[in-house]
Order: C-alpha cells, then structure tokens, then sequence
C-alpha cells in the first residue's frame, strides 16, 4: 500500500502534502488500528474514524493518480527543438506532443542542466535518453507516466555541504505550538516562491526546496509567523507562538473577523497564554499590564473580588465604567453579585477555555456595539477543535496564597502605653492594662494571625477537542477550589463547556457553544468589598485595630465577650467592637452562582460570498446570597437574637442576532459588507428575606426556627434593546483600507420619542509598506510592514438602569397602612449619550516583523453624558438626582505597543512586550457645575470641572505644630488652625484664639488625580531549550492615592496603631509629623476629615507574575500515552517598588467606583501567591 | 420530500430528464430556505413591546392619583416619608439629644453619631446631609401630592380632599421647623432676623429651579404657621380608630405643634392662646374637642407597647415588616438589651435628679435600667427589628409648653397646676419644694427640669436650650470627652448641607 512506500513523487502540491502526510505518518499504525478492531477499543471514535476514512481515501485516490497513467505503450513519436532550455520545459513539450504526463521531485530536477536538443519524430524513450544525457537523472515508465528519478536515487546521500550551495534538497519536519501540541493546517513556505505545503494532521510537512539558503516561512492563523533559514538542516522541529502581537493575526471586532493587517481600528488581543497558569478565578485578573490602554486593578485579596477594569480612562461618571464584555456573542452581566460574599460573575467563565480576548478601544472597533460601547468592548472567543487527531489536555495546579505587606501594628506593651498617654493627654485616668493569666503569660494577641492564614488552592482543566472537514469540537471539564489568604474565604467552581460546529453539508453550518457553571463564593464579613470600610465586622479592620492585649478567648475556653463587644480583659473601656473569632467561628456569608452562558447558531451560503448568520443566546443565572449572623455577637445577629438572610437573583438574557455578511472580492477590491439586526432582552428579578430571632439558638440557616420574618432585597426590572446594523470593511490591494460603520439602536429605558440613537463610526487606513515606492525604497529592508490608520465615531452607553426616564411612585407601608410614595423624578428627554472618539494609530513592522510597534493617539470626548444630575436637596428630588444628558469630559492620551522578538535564534529565545499608555482625564461640564463627591463616611475624592474625574480632594495639613503636638491645617482663607480634641474649643489660631471648625468640602484642595496619568507592562518570555520562563512587570503612576487605612491605624480611639505612632509628638519643640495622641481623637490622624498627611504618590513598579515552565523533551515521553508535558512553577506578586505606604499601591476599596477610585481603607491586602502546575497533552 | 401528482410547472418540462437532479439540489436547498424562513418569521415575530417595558414594582406618574385608595395610600406615603429611621423615625432624636448633655456614646463609631455627639461635624457629614435632605424630601412630597391632588380634584370628595390638603401642609409644617431650628440661629436670638432655610413650596420633579435663596428664620416660621393654620381648619376632629387618632394629624395635632412652634418663637401668648383649645382649665386635663387628648394614668403605658392612647397625640407608627432601620433604631441606639448599647445616659445629666435615684417611687424611675456599670433609657424598648412607635407629640408636653408660656405670662397658678399634672401622673404624692415653684424664675427652671425629666430622650434636649439661647454644655464619659458650644460658637447650629451650597447657588452657608 501506498503507506509503505518511502518516496512519493508528486505533481500536484495539495495531493503532496496528503500523501507525505500519510506517508510519513507515524501514528498511521495506531489508525489502522482503529480500523481492524474499532470494538476492540471499547468505545467508538467517529469522529477520528472519520478523519481516518477521508486520509483513506485520499490515498487511494492519490494512488491511482499516480498509477493509473502508467504507460500501456510507447509507441508514440516526438519531435523537439530546443536551445538552452530548462528540463521541465522539454517535458512540457512532450506532454502536449504524447498522451504521457511526467512526474518528477522537483528537487532532482533542480540538479539537472538546461539542455539542447534537436531531434525529430524520434520514440519517446529515445528522446528521454537524449534529454537525460549527461544528467543525473533516469526514467521509469509506468503506463501512461513518465516519472524521472535521480539517477543517485538508491546510492549514498550526497554531500551535505553540496547541498548547502546551491542544490535543492527535501526537508522534513514537525510544527507545533508551545506546549507541544503538533499543529495540522500549518502553511509551509519557501520564502519569496509559491512552493509550499501544509502539514499534515500530525503536524508533519515534508518540502523541497531549492537550496540551502532558502528561507522556510512558517504561518498559521491566531500564531506569530515564522522564518526559518534552511542551511544545513533537514529536519525542523518547528514551535509557533500562539501570538496576541503579529502583524498577521486577525482581530475579533464583534460580528466579523478581520486580519489585523486589514484592520484599521485600535484593538487589543489577548491570547490563551497570557491568561494561561496564574491562579485566578476570572480572566480579567490576568489581564493587568497586557494591554496598552487596559487598566486592571484587583481591589484587594478578597477572592473574586470584581476587578476594576477601565479601557482608556473613565468614560462615565454616575455609570458603570465597565467594558461590554462578549463571549462568544453573549454579552455577560458584569458588577459583584454577591450581598453577602465577594462574587464576580466574569468568573462563570473558565479561563481556560478562552482562545482569545480582543480589546476594543476606539470607535471603529467598537461602533459595531455603538450604543453599548462607551467603555470599550472585549469580544472573547472560546476554544474550537482544530483538525488533526482528537487532543486530549490536562492543565492543574496547586498553589499557595499568603496576606503580602500587612501594616506593622504595635504589641500589647506598646498599645497599652500609647492608649494610656492618650487618655491622660485628654484629661482622663489610664485605663488600659496588660493582662496576665493564671499561667503568668501576658496577653499578646495577632490578631492577624486569626483573620490571615496560608491558604491552599487547586484548580483542573481537562478539554477534548478535533475537528475534520465538517465538524469541530471542544469539550472541557474544570474545576477549581481556592482558598483566600482570609480565613474561610473560598471560591469553588465546577464548569463545563461544549463548543460544537458542524457544515451540514456545503454552505449551510450550524453550531453551538455552551458553558454551564457553578460557583460558591465563602467570606467572613471583610470589610473590604466597595461600601463597607466602616463596617464593623469587617475582618480586614478588626484585625488590625483590635487591642492587642485582649484574648479571643476567656481562660475556660469561652469566648471573651461582654454584651455585644470583645470582653474587658484587664481594661476598664469596653471596646464596643466585636471578638472576631466568634463571628469567624458562627457567621456565614455566601454567594453562589449557577449560571449558564451559550448560544446556538447557523450560518448559511446563500450565494458565493454572501452569508447569512443567526444566533440565539441565552445568559441565564441564578444567584443566591446567604448570609446568617449568630446569636452572641456581632452584626446584625446580636441585636437581632440571630439573623438569616437568603436572597435568589435571577438575571436572564436572550440575545437574537441576524446578520447577513457579503465579502466579494471585485478586481484588487476586498469587500466586507454587513448588515444585521439584533434584539437582546433583560430581565432581573430578586426575591428574599430576612428572619430574625431564634426560637433555638441551635438553628444556623434560615430554614430553622425564627420568630419573625420580613421580606428583603426584591426587585424586579427587565430591558429591550433593538439594533439595525451595517458594517463595511474595504480595502483595495491590500493598501487602501476603508471601514465604516452605522447602527441604530433602540432602548427601552430611554424616554418615549428618543428610544432610538444614531451611531456610526469610521476609518481609514493605508499600508504603506504594500506600496511599490516602498518596497523599491531602502527602508523596506528595515521595515516589513507599516500602516497608518485613524478613525472616527460615536458611541453610547447603556449603563442606565431600566427606567430612568420614568417618574414613579413606590409602595410601602405605614406600621400597616398602604402607602404610595414619589420615589423617582423621572426624565422625558433622556436621550442617548455619545461619546465621540478619535484615534490616529501607526503599525510598524521591523526586521520581518520581528518588532511590531503599534502606537496610538486617542481623544474620547464624551458630550451629554448621562449624569445622575445632582439637584439641591431642598428641592427634594427623590434620591437627589434625575438622570439627564448633562455633563461631558475627555480622555486623551498615547499607547504605544512593542512586541519584538529579541532573541530568536538557536536554543535561546527571548521575546518581549512593552505596552505604555497615558490618560489625560478632564471633566468639563457638570450639572449645573456642581461638583460631585466622593462616597463613604468621610469622602476623599471630588469630582469637578476642569480636573480629573475622582480626583483627591482632602483639607491641606501643614504637620504638626513643635510647640504643642497639634495637627495643623490650612483653612480656605489661608490661615493655619490647628485642632486639639480635648480643647475648649478644639479649633484655634495658632494664637489660641477661636477658629472656624475645618469643613471637609470648603477648605478641601484638590491634590491630584487618583487614577493613574501613565500604566503599563513590560512582559518577557523566554525560552532555552526545554525551559521557558515568563516575567510580568506592571507599572503606573501620576497620580495620587489616598490612603484611608493609614488614618485607621493612627486613629486615637482604642484602636490599634501603626508602629509609625511611636514618632508621636510628646514634647515641646519635638519635630514630628505624627501628632501628640489624644484619646478619642479620630480628627488629627485623618479618619474624620480626611488631610493630605495620608495622601500618597501611587506611582509604582510591580512584578505581578514569574512563571518557569520545563518541557519534557518528546524522547522522555511514554510513547502513544503522551503528546507533551510541561510543568511550571508560577509566582505572583513578589515585590513592589512604590513610595506609596499603604499595603498595595493597586488596593481600590471603593470598587469599580468612578466617584471615588484611589482610596485604600480598612480592606484587606492583596495576596502573594505561589503555585505549581502542569500541562499534559494526551 | 413528498411528492404527488400535479401539473408540471415549465421548469421541470423543460428539465424534465434531469428531474431527478432537480429534486436533489432543491431538497439540499430546503434547509437553507426553512432557515431563512425561520428567520424572516421571527424577525416579523420579534416582541413588539421590546423597547415599552414598564415597572412592574412601581405606579407611574400618570396614574398615581387615579383612585381614591392610590391618593389615600399617597397621604400614608407622606407619613412614611416623614418617620423614615434616619428622620423622625430615630436619627432626628438622636441628635437633638445627643448633642446636649444626657447621654454617653460608646462605641466611637462615626456611623451612629460620634461626630454629632462631640460636636465635631461638618458640611459633609452624614448626619449633617440626611438632617438637611429627609425634610425636604417630605416637603417636596407634599408639594407634589398638593399639585396633584388638585389636578384631580374629582376622584375624591370635598371633605377629604379638604382633609388630605390639610393634613399634607401639617407635615410640611412640622418639616420646614424641624429644618429651621438645626440649621439657623433660633428664632429668640433676633425674632427670626437670621437667615433660615429656602422655602420650597411648589412641586419639584425636573432639573429647573435649581437656586433659591435661604428666606429669613421669621419667613419660615411664618410659613410654618400659616400651613399649621390651615391644617387646624381642614383637619378632621377625629377619626375613626385610636390607631388612626395616633398615628394620622387631626386637629388637635396641630394645635398642639403650635404650642410647641410658638414657644420655640418665644411668643409665649400664642402658646396660651392655642393651649386653651385643646387643655382644659382644670384638671383633669385635657382636650374638650376633637379626640380626647389627655395624659394616660402611667407615664410607662405611653411607651407600653399599644401607643394608642389618649397621649400618644401624633406617634409615627412601626411594624416588624415597616422597620426604622436597625441602626437608626432608638431602641438599638439607646438600650443595651435588646439594643445595641451606642448611647448611656450621662450619670452627670438629669438622671443624677432625685426621679431617677435609688428607691424613686417617681414611675419614671422605670424608664430606666441598668446594665452593666452604666444606665439606659428604656422607654423604647421592643426587640429587633424594633418596631417601638416613636413619639412626635405626646400631651404631657402640650401642658409643658403650656405650663411654661402661662409661668413666663405671670401666671404661676396655671403653671405649677399643670407641672403637677405632669409630675403627680408618675409620682402622685410629689410636692415640689417651695423654693422650687415660688417665683416665677424658679418655676420656670423647675419646669424646664421636669421637661428635661419627662421628655427624656424624646429630642427636646437641645431645641430647648436653643431656644433660651443657652450653651450645648460639655460631657464626659469612660475616656472619652466632648467640648462644650456656646452661643457664639460657628457649631452651636449646623452648617448647611455641602450638598445643597455645591448645588444651590444662591444657598449661603451659615458662617
């Protein structure tokens, strides 16, 4: 059979690549296999069976091909007249003249010389022996073919050396990705000829090529290219990067896939690896420091905490900032789900099981949403089988996770000595005490070390995938269980996917991608979720505040407690706080999410180039909230004899989508025309209650025995929103590129006669380095490719809740009577928001495109912004505010992108991304100029025309006055006054006399902006040999951070202090910035009245992650079991470089808040995490 | 596919031998055309009503004065606006009583009043913000509900729309005094010559209207008068339950607020005047006219747990499924058990007078518990999530009010006559020292003592020495401390909202 055969020769190139596949497949036994006893193997492949049929076939067509022309008779004359001519040609000439087709390896007909012949109705073997004369080449006859041989063909191997100079030889090889996954499909190239071939379904490919000096080019779609030069080498063992940064990849702007090199708008892509190996729970925690113009920010280490995600800056200000986030069509629900617990819904999704994530960052990108796209869009795409054998992979780790840069607190001795000095400095007795046990000891508790503990975690991705000519798909399997560095702070997640495509039969395709989750977020209460800074339960503060000399635990074992607070031990203020270990030990907090996120979808060919594409999707979840709060201590459980709460959100969304896609190619003229329809509907309906007091204190879940019950958290909305959609893509030649797009969208939260906005957006772009001048001019031998593109478009925001152009009354009661009540001032011109957006970006390719830079200038002005107006609240608008189109702003900056390919040569390689990106906000109107304010009890932000949306905005503090330890402040006429909490009165001149109190808005300054004016990463890979090694580095800076904690740890009532508290002034004369204590005073450290003694420069370097990965060597492998292994050892958050004094220079305890970002206080750190892991491909 | 036999269409004539081939290419197009059929029909079936979704958990605008229960359970919603926890419902009282001098806080904690209680807020605080917003939001309520009631005149009838107007303007008035007294210089200071609040009197439901001016302290009081006035003419005599008697204003009500307006004004004639309505010459006293308004023969049934009483003038009126809010609670603030334990009472304050001592027969002894080293007000006492009525006008304090304007207009007999009533109720054989009730200084500050004893941890504490222009004295507790105010002091008022002066600007802050 053909399989046996070692040499194959081959006219056509496609057959060639099929027959060197199976030729030189080595797996073909285990195929064969398959095909003797498919029983034998107790479970049918089909779809592999039915790869291994097509091969079969493709075979034995191939063999007839070949041997079906074989010669019946050669008796047939030729007459030739050549001079000078090249050996191909003269069988040209015999071709016409017989009914004989040659075939021949190029590579052997290479070696020949032209030749001269002149003969004259001679037979056909004696012009063959003329034609061969002196050559080194034979002939064999079969039938109706000639096939030429070398005349060498069974003798030694020529000389390598030879070869090298000039003789075309064949080559060999294997491609696959980085983790050793062979790669089928991949086109093969001999640079600057249109020789070339595909590897097989093994990743094999087999080529000749003219000589040693040839360059192979190596490109597969969604991987780097790659160039080669032969030398010597004849048998390759390729390995191509799934690449996020070439020149070639395609880009994912929603409704259609463009090549990157087509495309003219601004985008970002993502691929799997740079998401892959860290211990995350939702991919945008991976994304920090990937992308130019991506801020990501983990608000603290709380597991699945929402990050704060911003493209390009701000883009709202009563909004949500958060980007459109897409997978697979289906727009997902963003924010934090969870009441009770921490709960990010972007973590139903499996980061595993993302292919690519493209960032949509100007209009032009992402004009195709225009009504949704003001924050920019992430278009993910999951993972498709891809042809070739079935692939079987495992990824796992196991990693461990630790509170990093917890504040230094003092110890028992010190507290009680600092508290004491308080207490007499205002006037009154000591009263705190250490306290000894019976056994001697002395009280000395960390309280960190019951809030804080090394948390274990372990995450399992299992995924099959294939593909033949019909069908493709992907199933994976994960799971993942993590604990948090907080005690009792768990995530646990099971989910699964299917993604299936299949041509039903020419044009018409269906498909569908499914994923189904399950999520269980635990928590203790924290504290460090947005809105709770003041919470008093939170864990993250109470470990830090909590007096040192007091035990958990009273010396018979019970909890030291007195009413609702921590117990009195040898002090005689009862703290009022609560013993945490009784509220870790009883209390539950949960959320957990049951979500299930697909669609299916068919696509069909109506004509050539025109498609017609429906998809329906579904997100649908289900969330329940628990939360129970025990009997003894705490909050709300001990006021309320013990509290349950459960509360189910059900959020749902279907998503029709029609789109009709026309792609002629006319001439040079490539053209992308879409036009499409589309209809989502939103629902979200809550329901709960409360139960409180406990008939049995045994009971702990709400299903137990409570004396009263009232319902809470219900609520019900639901939203329409229709879109008509066109998209045009033109590009002719490659050079002139053109895209347009127009969308008319309808929402139903918009009032009645403006439900629907206009949004239409465009660019242009031009590729340069397409262009003959440029090709001739000297530069392109520097630089391979080089575009320069802009764009322009407006786009809108659909952040807006579900009615706010309504006014309506809500019920309620009166102790029992019904009651109705305006409850929202409603808005009949509520329109649509647009933000108009500029971006001007070059691509530049160097040195084959081994450096890529793309560099980007973007202005995003964003005009009748919807904006929770603020009114006076003596006009008493319900809420305060009436959502209108008022207010605007900008964002501009630069991005600049460089990916470059450092090292490429031999064992070593190294590549490397540095993104950068500035962002200059400016608010330029509000309503009626008003500022806005930052939340929280004690505001540190402002919003404000002419500076950056959130900037800090504290009273200015000029120190602490020598003379007496007070803090000393500046007032907004200038004059310094300085405040002592035990004074009568407490603010004076520096004279003594009476001052004004410090008015936290009128004498506050606005100090800078608190997200940062530049960020960025600066990414590595490298690779030696088996090993590989990954470096993250992110940075960011400009801007200022207030440190909120810090005013916590030196507050004066019986909290815990920094050991900075130590400086305190204590006599006259002293220089110190840390004030004379007082007891009680929670004004000079800045917890009330917030000052610029606690607001610091954020700007930082960071090494988010280090991953070392080993590859074992495909000989080490058992063979037939394993197709790679790989295993890693992965670190994260390893140091910081910051002034910044707080835990972490990226801590957000505001959340995702556009108001107030910037401001650590009372969260917890973030976590340092170490892991290890693996990667297996069956 | 189906076939049967009909009449060849020219087509398949002119195909007729490759018939078979035709039916092949169209059964593989079927799929294609059932696929762009099924897409044109549920394109054409889309919902219509995609972009006119409505709420389905709130009555639009337009249909909220369309029955006669919507506008009765309008009027309900007034009420409810109004004793919301972080309003009248508790965190108003709270910090009349705070700010003075009768209670200790314990807990330091900034989110139930630590800036309030050591006189240390300002324009942004918390409670500075809620203090300055929830009454407007009553007053715009009623503003809206006066426009609207009177664009739907019809739906109900002449008396109750009369009642309805009339009981809205007696919740605006008591929000507009509520506002005036914490946020301007009382009205004795200079009769009413400061600034005082802006007057909102026309329904607000859009962006414009934005600046208006703080009218002078008179104007509101004026205005106040004029709505209390107008409630006095069409409120009813009575209604048709205690519960409703307590809990909804009749006529009665606002004569009784009147006392208290006018004595906040210092117009001690007015006091009288309104007095002599609703409190009889002799004892027993009380009101002749309307509901019978008269003090219950135990001060501790007042706080009981039925609030129905003849006292219970205006009580607003909870229920475990309409809760003030855990932390706005008085009963969480103020006791121990079952409450959170924030605030004590000040050992230093009147619960050093003789009524709250050991071995007191005064009943108001009861009003008060110890736990652990310190003790509690317990007159709001129900467990969580604590539904305890909250008092806004009792009828011990209309004879207080009286008793002083009577004793301040020379006429000692009426004023030590109805001290008795208040103090003999809880501590019948009491006879007051003769030092103590003599001269018409003594009497007054003997009735301001019992005013001090029986309306404890009511919200007086404050207002009253407002209103006689006195300091806010100094505390001290268990290591912590709390200044003193004077008169002159900026902080002896509030400062206005930061967040109506950032949006208001024609609103001045107060200096």
């Amino acid at each position: 059979m053909v399989a046996t055969s070692p040499r194959k020769m081959s006219k056509v190139n496609p057959i060639a690549s099929i027959n060197q596949a199976i030729s030189i497949n080595p797996k073909h036994d285990k195929c064969m296999h398959f095909i003797a006893f498919p029983k034998a193997m107790g479970r049918p492949w089909p779809l592999k069976f039915k790869i291994f049929l097509m091969m079969q076939l493709a075979a034995v067509l191939l063999f007839v091909v070949v041997f079906q022309v074989s010669a019946a008779s050669y008796g047939q004359t030729v007459s030739l007249n050549e001079k000078n001519t090249a050996l191909e040609d003269v069988f040209r000439s015999i071709e016409q003249q017989t009914q004989f087709t040659f075939l021949y390896d190029k590579l052997a007909l290479k070696k020949a010389q032209r030749i001269t012949v002149s003969i004259k109705n001679a037979t056909l073997e004696t012009a063959l022996k003329d034609c061969l004369k002196g050559q080194p080449l034979t002939y064999r006859i079969f039938e109706k073919t000639i096939v030429i041989k070398r005349a060498d063909d069974d003798g030694p191997n020529p000389d390598p050396s030879a070869i090298v100079a000039s003789v075309p030889f064949q080559v060999i090889g294997k491609v696959a990705d980085e983790k050793g996954e062979t790669l089928p499909g991949v086109t093969v190239s001999v640079k600057g000829t249109r020789n070339g071939t595909q590897t097989n379904i093994d990743g094999a490919f087999k080529l000749t090529v003219p000589d040693g000096g040839a360059v192979l080019v190596f490109s597969y779609i969604g991987y780097e290219s790659k160039e080669i030069r032969v030398d010597a080498t004849r048998n390759f063992n390729i390995v191509l990067h799934s690449g996020s940064k070439s020149l070639n990849e395609v880009v994912v702007s929603g409704y259609t896939t463009q090549s990157k090199q087509d495309f003219t708008g601004s985008a970002a892509r993502i691929g799997a690896d740079d998401i892959a190996d860290k211990p995350v729970q939702s991919f945008v925690q991976a994304l920090a420091g990937q992308a130019a113009g991506v801020n990501v920010i983990q608000p603290s280490g709380v597991l699945n905490n929402p990050p704060v995600f911003r493209i390009r800056g701000f883009n709202s200000i009563s909004l949500s900032s958060y980007p459109l986030i897409i997978v697979d069509g289906v727009a997902l629900f963003t924010g934090n789900a969870g009441t009770f617990a921490a709960n990010n819904p972007l973590a139903d999704i499996n980061p595993a099981d993302i292919e690519s994530m493209d960032i949509l960052k100007d209009a032009s990108a992402t004009a195709i949403y225009g009504s949704r796209a003001a924050n920019g869009v992430v278009v993910i795409t999951t993972k498709k089988g891809k042809k070739g054998n079935t692939k079987v992979n495992y990824n796992g780790w196991y990693g461990l996770t630790k509170a990093y840069n917890l504040p230094q607190i003092l110890d028992a001795a010190d507290y009680v000595m600092i508290k004491n000095e308080a207490l007499v400095n205002g006037g009154s007795a000591p009263a705190y005490h250490l306290q000894t046990l019976s056994n001697g000891s002395t009280v000395d508790t960390r309280w960190y070390d019951y809030a804080y503990r090394t948390g274990a975690s372990q995450s399992h991705d299992l995924n099959i995938s294939g593909a033949n000519d019909a069908t493709n798909y992907y199933i994976s399997l994960g799971y993942t269980k993590q604990q948090g560095m907080m005690v009792q702070n768990t995530f646990d997640r099971k989910v699964g996917r299917v993604n299936v495509e299949h041509h039903l039969f020419k044009g018409l395709t269906v498909g569908s991608n499914f994923s189904f989750s399950n999520s269980m977020n635990r928590a203790p209460s924290t504290g460090s979720l947005p809105g709770q800074a003041a919470q008093l339960t939170g864990l993250a503060r109470e470990a830090m505040v909590l007096p040192p000399n007091l035990a958990p635990y009273n010396e018979d074992g019970s909890y030291n407690i007195v009413g609702n607070s921590i117990g009195y031990g040898a002090n005689t203020i009862l703290t009022g706080y609560y013993n945490p270990v009784v509220l870790l030990d009883l209390d539950k907090y949960s959320s957990e999410t049951t979500a299930l996120v697909g669609n299916v979808f068919g696509e069909v060919t109506i004509v050539k180039n025109l498609k017609l594409k429906t998809s329906y999707s579904i997100n649908k979840s289900n969330i329940e909230n628990l939360n129970f709060t025990n009997p003894y201590q705490g909050y709300p459980g001990y006021d309320s004899k013990g509290s349950a709460i459960n509360a189910t959100i059900r959020n749902n969304r279907t998503d029709w989508t029609n789109t009709l896609n026309f792609t002629p190619t006319i001439g040079k003229s490539h053209v992308n025309l879409l036009a499409g329809y589309e209809e989502i509907y939103t629902t979200a309906d809550s329901w709960g209650a409360t139960r409180t007091g406990l008939t049995d204190n045994y009971y702990t879940t709400f299903q137990g025995g409570f004396t009263t019950i009232v319902p809470s958290g219900n609520s019900q909305g639901q939203n329409g929103f229709r879109s008509y959609f066109s998209n045009l893509n033109y590009d002719f030649d490659k050079k002139y590129l053109l895209s347009a797009s127009f969308r008319r969208d309808g929402f139903s939260g918009l009032s009645a006669g403006h439900k629907y906005g206009n949004f239409a957006g465009g660019s242009i772009g031009w590729n340069m380095a397409e262009e003959d001048f440029f090709k001739n001019s000297s530069l392109s031998k520097n630089i391979s490719s080089l575009k320069l593109r802009g764009s322009y478009g407006q786009v809108g925001n659909l952040n807006i809740g579900d009615f706010p152009a309504l006014s309506l009354y809500s019920s309620g009661l009166y102790g029992s009577a019904a009651t109705l009540s305006f409850s929202q001032a409603g808005n009949p011109d509520l329109k649509w928001e647009t933000s108009k957006k500029l971006d001007i970006g070059i691509n530049i390719g160097l040195f084959n495109n081994r450096i890529s830079i793309d560099a980007d200038y973007y202005n995003n002005n964003i005009d009748g912004m919807i904006l929770n107006a603020a009114q006076p609240p003596s006009k008493g608008i319900p809420g305060n505010v009436i959502t209108t189109n008022i207010g605007s702003m900008y964002n501009r900056g630069i991005e600049l992108n460089i990916d470059a390919h450092i090292i490429d040569q031999g064992k070593f390689k190294w590549s490397a991304n540095l993104n950068f990106s500035t962002l200059k906000n400016k608010v330029t109107a509000l309503a009626s100029g008003a500022d806005i304010y930052g939340t929280g009890l004690d505001p540190s932000n402002i919003t404000r025309v002419g500076y950056s949306m959130g900037s800090i905005f504290v009273v200015k503090t000029t120190g602490v006055n020598p003379a007496n330890g007070q803090r000393m402040y500046v007032n907004r006429n200038g004059k310094t006054v300085q405040y002592n909490y035990a004074g009568t009165p407490q603010w004076t001149y520096l004279d003594g006399t009476a001052a004004p109190a410090m008015d936290a808005k009128a004498d506050g300054v606005i100090i800078g902006p608190s997200i940062p004016t530049y960020y960025g990463g600066f990414n590595n890979n490298f690779s030696y040999g088996c090993f590989d090694l990954a470096i993250n580095l992110g940075f960011s800076g400009g801007n200022q951070l207030y440190n909120g904690t810090k005013t916590t740890l030196m507050d004066q009532r019986f909290y815990n202090n920094s050991t900075e508290i130590l400086k305190r002034w204590t006599t006259p004369g002293q220089i110190t910035d840390v004030p004379r204590v007082v007891y009680n005073d929670n004004f000079s450290s800045g917890s009330s009245l917030a000052n610029t003694a606690s607001v610091e420069d954020g700007t930082f370097v960071k090494l988010r992650n280090v991953i070392l990965g080993y590859k074992l060597p495909p000989s080490l492998l058992p063979k037939n079991k394993l197709s790679s292994l790989r295993v890693y050892l992965q670190a994260s958050n390893l140091f910081t470089i910051t002034k910044y004094t707080g835990t972490d220079p990226e801590v957000s305890s505001n959340g995702d808040s556009n108001a107030a970002p910037g401001v650590e206080k009372n969260a917890s750190p973030q976590a340092r995490t170490f892991t290890i892991g693996v990667n297996v491909g069956f | 596919m189906h076939r049967r036999r009909r009449a060849p269409l020219p087509l398949e004539l002119m195909l007729d031998f490759k018939k078979h081939q035709i039916m092949s290419i169209f059964r593989k197009q079927l799929y294609k055309l059932a696929l762009l059929g099924a897409l044109v029909g549920v394109n054409t079936a889309c919902r219509k009503d995609l972009l006119n979704t409505v709420p389905l958990t709130n009555i639009s605008d337009l249909t909220a004065f369309d029955t006669p229960d919507r506008i009765l359970a309008q009027v309900n919603g007034l009420y409810a606006s109004a004793k919301v926890g972080t309003f009248l419902g508790g965190r108003y009282i709270l910090y009349n009583e705070i700010r003075g001098d009768e209670f200790i806080q314990t807990k330091s904690n900034t989110v139930t009043g630590l800036n309030t209680w050591a006189q240390s807020v300002n324009s942004s605080t918390t409670e500075v913000t809620d203090t300055w917003s929830n009454p407007y939001t009553v007053i715009n309520k009623v503003d809206v509900f006066l426009a609207g009631l009177d664009a739907n005149k019809a739906k109900v009838s002449a008396t109750l729309y009369t009642q309805y107007t009339a009981e809205a303007k007696f919740l605006r008035a008591l929000c507009y005094y509520d506002l005036v007294k914490v946020f301007a210089q009382p009205y004795t200071k200079d009769n009413g010559a400061s600034l005082g609040v802006p007057l909102r009197l026309h329904a607000e439901s859009t962006n414009a209207n934005n600046d208006l001016a703080r009218s002078p302290v008179a104007d509101v009081y004026k205005q106040i008068l004029a709505d209390l006035n107008d409630a006095e003419a069409g409120l009813p005599l009575t209604y048709s339950t205690a519960l409703l008697n307590t809990t909804r204003a009749h006529r009665n009500t606002a004569i009784a607020l009147k006392t208290r307006v006018y004595l906040t004004m210092g117009d001690y004639d007015q006091v009288l005047s309104e007095g002599s309505k609703i409190v009889s010459t002799t004892a027993p006293y009380q009101a002749s006219t309307g509901v019978n308004n008269k003090l219950e023969t135990n001060i501790t049934t007042v706080f009981g747990g039925s609030y129905t009483g003849a006292e219970a003038v205006l009580f607003f009126p909870f229920s475990t499924n309409d809760a003030p809010g855990v932390t706005s609670a008085l009963s969480y603030l103020y006791t121990n058990s079952p409450g959170n334990g924030e605030y004590y009472l000040n050992p230093a304050g009147t619960l050093s007078d003789p009524v709250f001592a050991t071995g007191s027969t005064d009943a108001r002894a009861a009003l008060v518990v110890v736990n652990g080293p310190n003790r509690w007000l317990n007159k709001f006492k129900s467990a969580s999530p604590y539904p305890d009525y909250i008092p806004v006008i009792r009828y011990a304090e209309v004879l207080l009010n009286v008793a002083e304007a009577a004793t301040r207009k020379g006429d000692l007999v009426t004023g030590l006559n109805l001290l008795n009533a208040v103090r003999h109720r809880s501590n019948a054989a009491y006879v007051f020292a003769p030092a103590d009730v003599s001269t018409q200084s003594a009497l007054i500050s003997t009735i301001l003592t019992e005013r001090k004893i029986e309306l404890l941890g009511e919200g007086f504490r404050v207002p009253d020495l407002q209103r006689l222009l006195q300091p806010l004295p100094s505390k001290t507790g268990n290591g912590s401390t709390a200044p003193g105010v004077a008169v002159a002091a900026s902080n002896y008022i509030w400062p206005i909202s930061v967040n109506e002066t950032s949006t208001n600007k024609l609103c001045v802050p107060n200096p």
